[in-house]
C-alpha cells in the first residue's frame, strides 16, 4: 500500500510537470548555461589540475560540474518536503489529503519521491551534457558507492527536509533550513571548491556539515572509483547524520502537524 | 440503532494574535457540544455564519483536535484509533481548491482514491459506477479547471463516497449550486445515500429549508454551543417560540439570526 502512495503521488506530479511542457525545456536549457558557465570558468584558468584538486585527480570543470549535478539531490532532501507541503497548502489540497486515512509520515515521505526523481532527472542532464559536450570522463565510477552515497544523502538531507517542512507547518513561509543549506552549506560544503582551500577554522566548521561528506565521497567514487571500504569514514559520518537527522525531522513534523491541527491552522497559507 | 457519531463533551476555542508579542484574543468555537447521529440517519448542524459548524466537521474528520472532550466514528476514538475512524469517514467540502486542477477529474479520484486505501480496479469500477450515479461521467476526463462550480461540487461528493464511507460529512452541501442542481443533491442524499444505502449523513448548512427537507434531526447551533436538538417535531416541543416553522425556533434560538432562505 506504501508503494502504491508513493507511485500515486508521483504519476500526479509527473501528470502536472507535463502540463506545464515550456518549463521543462527551461529547465534543461538553464543547466546547460550554467554547466556552460562553469566550462568557460575553467578554460581561463587553463583546465589544470590545481593541487587542491589533486585528490581528486580531476580538473575544475569535472569537479564541479559532479558537485553542482549532485547537490541537486542535496537540494532535493532538504527543499522538497518543505516545498510540496507549501504546494499543498496553497493548492488547498493539504486538508483533503490529511483527511484519508493514511499516516502523515506514509503522505510526506510519498511527497518526497517525485522531487527524487526530478532531482535524478537534472543530475541526468548534468551528466549527459558533462559527459557527451565537454568531454567530462565518468568511466572510473563505482557504482556501488555512488548508489550509497546518494542513499545516505537524500536520507541526511530528508531529514533536515522534514525539518524545514516543520518551519512550513508553523510559520507558512520563512524557514530558515533550506536557506542554510543553500546559501552556507554550498559554501562550506565544497559545492564549488574543495574544502581544502579553506583556512583552518573554516575546515573544522565544514566537518560538521554532511554536505562535506557527501560531495567528498561522491567525488572520490565517481572520478578514483573509491570502493565502500576506502570511503568508510565519508560512509559512516552520513550514516550518523542520517540516523540523528531523518527520525529527529520526523518526529518534529508530526508535532508540527499536531500543532497545526490544534490551532486549527492546517489549511491556512 | 447504533450511533455512528459520538460527539462528547467537546470544545474548542483559537488563540489569535496579529503579531507574536501581542496579547492572544480568544475564540470560543464550541462549548461542550453533545451529540450524536445514528446509522441510516441525516443529520443537520443548523446555524449561522460563525456558529462552530465548520469546526465541529473538522473535528469529526480530525482536521483540528478538540481543546477537551472525545470523538468517536462508528465506535472508534478519534484520538486512540484515528486511521480506523477516518477510514468510516467521507468527506465534501464546499472548497474548489481541494483538487489538482491541472487533473482531469478521473486522475483526481483515481489519486484519492490511493490514499483511501481502495485497490486500484476497484476504484476504477467505483469511480464509474459514482459518476454514472450522479451525471458526471461524461466529465470525468476533462480538466478539474474547466468544470463549473456544479460539477467541482459533484466531484467532491463522488470523493466523499470513494471508499464507500458509513459517515458521510458533507460542510454545505448545496453552497453555490443552482437550484435544480441544489435539489438533485438533495434529493440524491435523502433518497440514494441516506433511505437506499443506510449511510449517515451529517452535514453543516445555515440554509433553513435544506435542513428542514432532508434531514431526520437537526442540530440549531450558535455561538459555539448547542441550543436545541432533535426532530422538527422535538425542536417544536422544546421551543418557547410562538410559531411552529423551523424559521421562528431557529430565529428564536439565535436571537434572531436567520441568515440563508
Amino acid at each position: 500500500m506504501f508503494l502504491r502512495k508513493v507511485f500515486a503521488f508521483v504519476k500526479k506530479e509527473f501528470l502536472v510537470e507535463i502540463s506545464y511542457r515550456f518549463a521543462f525545456l527551461l529547465h534543461i536549457f538553464g543547466t546547460f548555461t550554467w554547466i556552460l558557465t562553469f566550462y568557460f570558468i575553467d578554460r581561463l584558468f587553463g583546465s589544470k589540475i590545481t593541487p587542491h584538486l589533486r585528490p581528486y585527480g580531476v580538473n575544475y570543470f569535472s569537479y564541479v560540474l559532479l558537485s553542482i549535478a549532485f547537490f541537486s539531490y542535496v537540494g532535493t532532501g532538504v527543499g522538497s518536503f518543505a516545498a510540496r507541503i507549501r504546494n499543498e497548502q496553497l493548492m488547498g489540497t493539504l486538508e483533503a489529503l490529511l483527511a484519508t486515512p493514511t499516516k502523515i509520515s506514509t503522505i510526506i515521505i510519498s511527497m518526497g519521491f517525485w522531487s527524487l526523481i526530478w532531482a535524478s532527472i537534472s543530475v541526468s542532464i548534468y551528466l549527459i551534457f558533462g559527459a557527451f559536450l565537454f568531454g567530462v570522463d565518468l568511466t572510473h565510477t563505482n557504482l556501488l558507492s555512488v548508489l550509497v552515497v546518494l542513499l545516505l544523502t537524500v536520507t541526511s538531507f530528508g531529514g533536515l527536509g522534514l525539518l524545514a517542512a516543520t518551519f512550513i507547518m508553523i510559520l507558512k513561509r520563512g524557514q530558515p533550513v533550506t536557506w542554510a543549506v543553500n546559501t552556507l552549506f554550498e559554501l562550506l560544503g565544497g559545492v564549488f571548491f574543495p574544502i581544502a582551500v579553506f583556512p583552518g577554522w573554516l575546515r573544522i566548521i565544514a566537518r560538521f556539515i554532511p554536505v562535506t561528506y557527501s560531495i567528498k565521497a561522491m567525488q572520490l567514487a565517481v572520478h578514483k572509483g573509491y570502493s565502500l571500504r576506502t570511503l568508510r569514514l565519508e560512509i559512516s559520518a552520513l550514516l550518523i547524520f542520517s540516523a540523528i537527522l531523518f527520525p529527529s525531522g520526523l518526529l518534529f513534523f508530526k508535532w508540527a502537524v499536531k500543532r497545526a491541527k490544534m490551532n486549527g491552522s492546517l489549511a491556512h497559507y | 440503532m447504533l450511533n455512528v457519531i459520538e460527539v462528547i463533551n467537546v470544545s474548542k476555542s483559537f488563540a489569535t494574535s496579529r503579531l507574536p508579542w501581542q496579547k492572544k484574543k480568544v475564540t470560543v468555537a464550541l462549548r461542550n457540544v453533545n451529540l450524536e447521529a445514528k446509522e441510516g440517519e441525516c443529520f443537520a448542524l443548523l446555524g449561522p455564519n460563525g456558529a462552530g459548524k465548520t469546526t465541529l466537521i473538522k473535528i469529526l474528520c480530525s482536521l483540528i483536535v478538540p481543546d477537551k472532550g472525545d470523538v468517536k466514528i462508528a465506535g472508534y476514538n478519534l484520538k486512540y484509533h484515528e486511521e480506523l475512524a477516518k477510514s468510516q469517514i467521507g468527506l465534501v467540502t464546499g472548497e474548489e481548491r481541494s483538487f489538482y486542477w491541472r487533473l482531469t477529474g478521473r486522475q483526481n479520484l483515481q489519486f484519492f482514491a490511493s490514499f483511501y486505501n481502495i485497490p486500484s480496479q476497484l476504484a476504477k469500477t467505483r469511480i464509474s459506477e459514482l459518476a454514472e450515479l450522479l451525471n458526471i461521467a461524461e466529465h470525468l476526463d476533462k480538466r478539474f479547471q474547466e468544470y463549473s462550480t456544479g460539477i467541482k461540487q459533484m466531484m467532491a461528493v463522488t470523493r466523499g463516497l470513494l471508499n464507500d464511507p458509513s459517515v458521510l460529512l458533507i460542510d454545505e452541501p448545496t453552497k453555490s449550486l443552482d437550484p435544480n442542481m441544489a435539489q438533485n443533491l438533495r434529493t440524491f442524499i435523502k433518497d440514494e445515500l441516506v433511505a437506499k444505502e443506510r449511510k449517515t449523513v451529517f452535514f453543516a448548512t445555515h440554509q433553513i429549508p435544506e435542513a428542514e427537507s432532508i434531514s431526520n434531526r437537526i442540530a440549531i447551533m450558535d455561538k459555539g454551543n448547542i441550543k436545541s436538538c432533535g426532530t422538527l417535531e422535538e425542536l417544536r416541543r422544546h421551543s418557547r417560540s410562538s410559531g411552529d416553522s423551523l424559521y421562528e425556533i431557529f430565529a428564536e434560538l439565535t436571537n434572531g439570526n436567520v441568515k440563508g432562505t
